[in-house]
C-alpha cells in the first residue's frame, strides 16, 4: 500500500515535470520580470485600440471642425483638438493603427525574405552564400534609415502610378486610395531597409547550430536532415528569433514615425504620430501639448517593445542572462 | 593583418559601385521627369521650353549615357546642380558648405563620447552592480530610446519655455561654440554617448578579470597605472565595434536634429532633398554617407590592429 503510494506520488511528480516544457518555464520568466511584464501590457492596449479602433475613439479621426481649433484638453476632448479641430485623442488612437499595420507588415516581409536567402546562404554554401551575403553587404552599407527613406521617397510616383492604372482596369476604388500606397510603399521601403540584417542574423544562427555537439549526435544516431531541423535546429534558432523580431517591431513602429516625420511617409488625412509631431513642431511655443503627447506616445511605445524584447531574451535564453 | 586590410579595400570597391548603381537606378525611374515635377500637378505651360531645358540638363539622353556620365562626373567631383534648392547651385559645393557644419558638431560629438562616455564606462565598471552602475546602465537603456524628433521639442519646451535657461535656440553662428548649438549638441550626442559608455563597461569588466590584470595588481602596481597601462587598450575593443553604429546614428541623427533646429549642415540638405524630389541632391548626399560609413569601418578595422596585438599577426 505504502510502496503503491510512494510510485503514485513519484509518478505525479514526473507528470508534473514533463509538462515545464520550454515555452512554459519561458512563460513563467516573463511573468515574473516586471519591465518586461510592462512591454506586454503595452503592447496588448496597443493591439487593442488598433485592432478595434474606430468603435474606441470617442470622435472620427478625419473629422474638421474650425469652430474648436487648437483647443487645450478639456472633458469634450481628453487630449484637445488640433489646428483644424480634429480630436486629438481620436486621432493618437488612430495612429496607434498606421503605426502597428506598417510594423506588422515590415517584420513580416523583412524576415521571410531573411530566412529563405539567410537559409538558402546557410545550407547550400558556395557561391550562392557568397552572392547573397553580398548583396546583403550592400545593403547594408547604407545608414538604414537613409536607405528607407530613399527608396521610400523614389517609389512613391511609380507606385502611385502603378496604382491608379490598376484601379482603373479593375474598378476597385480602394487600391489608389492615397493611405493605402502611402503605407505600401513606407512598408515595401523598410522592409527592402531591414531584410540584410535578418539574413545575416539567420545564416549565422543556422551555421553555428549546425556544429553543436547535440547535433552531431543526431546525426549519430541516424536522424533525418528533416528531423534534426524540425527537432533541434528551429526550436535553437526561434528563441533568438523572437528577440530579434520583438525588438524589430518596435523599430519598425519608429521608423514609420521618423519617415512619416521627415514628410515622405504616411499622410494626411491618416494619422501617423511621426507626421503628428511634425506638423505640432511649428507651434510648439503655444500649443506644446500637441508636440509631447504624439511623442510620448511613440516614446513609451518603442520602449515597450525593447523591454519585452530584453524580457523575451532573459526568458528564452536563460543561459545569456546576468551578461 | 595589412594584407587583409588591402583585401577589405579592394573588396569594398564593387560594393561601391552597386550603391551606385542602386541609387541612380531608382533615381532615374522613379519619381519620373524632375523637371516636369516642378510644376506640380499644373502642365507646363511651353512644351517647347521644357524640352530645352531637358536637353540642358541632358536628361534626353537614355539611360546608359547619363549613367555613365554621372559616374565619370564622381571622379572629378561633378555631382550635378540641384534642382529646387538655392538657385540650382552644384550638389558638390552645397555639401561642401553643409559638411564644414556638420563635421563640428560630429567632432564635436566625438570629444564627448572620449572625455564623458569613456570615464563614466570606467567608473561604472569599478563600481559593479553598485547604485551608480545601476544608474549608468538603466539611464543607457532607457534614454536611446527616446526618438531624436521627440527629445528635441521636449527639451525645447523644458529649457527654452519653462526654465528660459536658453534664450535662441534656432539656428547656426557658424561654430560649435555657442548658446545655440547646446541643445543640438546634447541630443545628437545622448544616444551615441550612452552607448559607448555601455560598450566601454562591458569591455572594462570583461578585461579586468583577465589574469594579467591579477599580475600586475599582485606586481604591487597602482590602481591608475593598471588602468591606463594595461585595462584600458584591450576594452576599447568593445567600444570601436559598435563605431559603424555610432556613425550612422550620428549621420541619421543629424537629419532630425539639423532640420529641427534649422542648422544648415549635412543633415539638412538630406532632409531638403527628401522633402522636395530634389535627386541629385539626394543621390549626392546618399552616396557621402555610404562612403563616411565604409570609412568609418575601415578605421574600426585599423583600430582593431592597433588595439589588439593578436590581430596583428593574423
Amino acid at each position: 500500500m505504502a510502496q503503491s503510494s510512494i510510485g503514485l506520488q513519484t509518478g505525479l511528480a514526473l507528470g508534473r515535470m514533463e509538462q515545464r516544457s520550454l515555452w512554459r518555464d519561458a512563460m513563467r520568466r516573463l511573468v515574473r520580470n516586471r519591465m518586461a511584464l510592462f512591454g506586454l501590457t503595452v503592447a496588448i492596449i496597443l493591439v487593442i485600440t488598433a485592432v478595434f479602433g474606430p468603435m474606441l475613439t470617442p470622435y472620427d479621426f478625419t473629422a474638421t471642425d474650425l469652430t474648436i481649433t487648437s483647443q487645450p484638453p478639456s472633458f469634450q476632448h481628453w487630449l484637445g483638438t488640433d489646428p483644424v479641430g480634429r480630436d486629438f485623442l481620436s486621432r493618437i488612437m488612430m495612429g496607434a493603427r498606421t503605426a502597428l499595420l506598417v510594423a506588422i507588415l515590415t517584420t513580416f516581409f523583412s524576415n521571410t525574405i531573411g530566412i529563405v536567402l539567410g537559409g538558402l546562404a546557410a545550407f547550400r554554401g558556395g557561391w550562392v552564400d557568397i552572392s547573397v551575403m553580398r548583396l546583403a553587404e550592400v545593403f547594408m552599407a547604407f545608414p538604414s534609415l537613409l536607405l528607407a527613406a530613399f527608396v521610400n521617397a523614389s517609389m512613391k510616383r511609380p507606385t502611385a502610378q502603378i496604382f491608379g492604372n490598376l484601379s482603373q482596369t479593375t474598378g476597385m476604388k480602394w487600391v489608389a486610395d492615397t493611405t493605402v500606397i502611402d503605407m505600401l510603399v513606407v512598408f515595401g521601403a523598410l522592409s527592402i531597409a531591414a531584410w540584410p540584417w535578418a539574413a545575416r542574423l539567420i545564416r549565422g544562427q543556422i551555421l553555428s547550430l549546425r556544429e553543436e555537439l547535440y547535433v552531431t549526435a543526431a546525426q549519430a544516431v541516424g536522424t533525418t536532415d528533416w528531423g534534426i531541423l524540425r527537432r533541434h535546429l528551429i526550436p535553437n534558432a526561434l528563441g533568438p528569433m523572437i528577440v530579434r523580431i520583438t525588438i524589430g517591431f518596435g523599430g519598425a513602429m519608429l521608423a514609420e514615425s521618423s519617415l512619416s516625420f521627415l514628410g515622405i511617409g504616411v499622410q494626411p488625412p491618416a494619422a501617423s504620430w511621426g507626421k503628428m509631431i511634425n506638423d505640432a513642431l511649428t507651434g510648439w511655443r503655444s500649443y506644446p501639448h500637441l508636440v509631447i503627447v504624439p511623442g510620448m506616445v511613440l516614446a513609451i511605445v518603442v520602449f515597450a517593445f525593447n523591454m519585452l524584447g530584453d524580457g523575451l531574451n532573459d526568458a528564452l535564453n536563460p543561459r545569456s542572462r546576468g551578461r | 593583418m595589412f594584407k587583409v586590410l588591402i583585401r577589405r579595400l579592394v573588396l569594398s570597391i564593387p560594393v561601391l559601385l552597386m550603391v551606385i548603381t542602386i541609387t541612380f537606378t531608382l533615381g532615374y525611374f522613379g519619381p519620373g521627369d524632375p523637371l516636369l515635377f516642378q510644376y506640380g500637378e499644373q502642365p507646363p505651360p511651353d512644351m517647347q521650353a521644357l524640352e530645352r531645358a531637358r536637353h540642358a540638363y541632358g536628361l534626353d539622353r537614355p539611360f546608359h549615357e547619363q549613367f555613365f556620365s554621372y559616374v565619370a562626373g564622381l571622379f572629378t567631383g561633378n555631382l550635378g546642380r540641384s534642382l529646387v534648392v538655392q538657385q540650382k547651385r552644384p550638389v558638390t559645393e552645397m555639401m561642401q558648405k553643409g559638411l564644414q557644419v556638420s563635421a563640428q558638431l560630429g567632432l564635436a560629438a566625438l570629444v564627448l563620447m572620449v572625455i564623458v562616455g569613456i570615464p563614466l564606462g570606467i567608473i561604472a565598471a569599478y563600481n559593479q552592480n553598485s547604485w551608480l552602475d545601476y544608474l549608468i546602465v538603466s539611464s543607457s537603456a532607457l534614454l536611446p530610446t527616446i526618438p531624436q524628433f521627440v527629445m528635441a521639442p521636449i527639451l525645447l519646451i523644458i529649457f527654452v519655455l519653462n526654465l528660459g535657461w536658453i534664450k535662441t535656440s534656432f539656428g547656426w553662428d557658424g561654430t560649435v561654440f555657442s548658446q545655440k548649438a547646446i541643445l543640438p549638441l546634447f541630443i545628437l550626442v545622448i544616444g551615441p554617448l550612452l552607448t559607448v559608455v555601455r560598450q566601454t563597461r562591458i569591455g572594462m569588466v570583461e578585461t579586468l578579470t583577465q589574469d594579467y590584470i591579477r599580475t600586475a595588481r599582485a606586481k604591487g602596481l597602482s590602481e591608475t597605472r593598471i588602468l591606463v597601462r594595461h585595462a584600458l587598450k584591450p576594452s576599447m575593443v568593445a567600444v570601436s565595434t559598435s563605431l559603424g553604429f555610432i556613425a550612422a546614428g550620428l549621420l541619421t541623427g543629424a537629419l532630425f536634429v539639423e532640420s529641427i533646429f534649422a542648422i544648415p549642415g549635412f543633415g539638412s540638405l538630406i532632409y531638403n532633398g527628401l522633402r522636395s524630389s530634389d535627386y541629385p541632391l539626394i543621390l549626392g548626399t546618399t552616396m557621402v554617407s555610404v562612403i563616411i560609413l565604409m570609412v568609418t569601418n575601415f578605421i574600426v578595422d585599423l583600430s582593431y590592429a592597433w588595439l589588439d596585438p593578436r590581430v596583428r599577426t593574423e
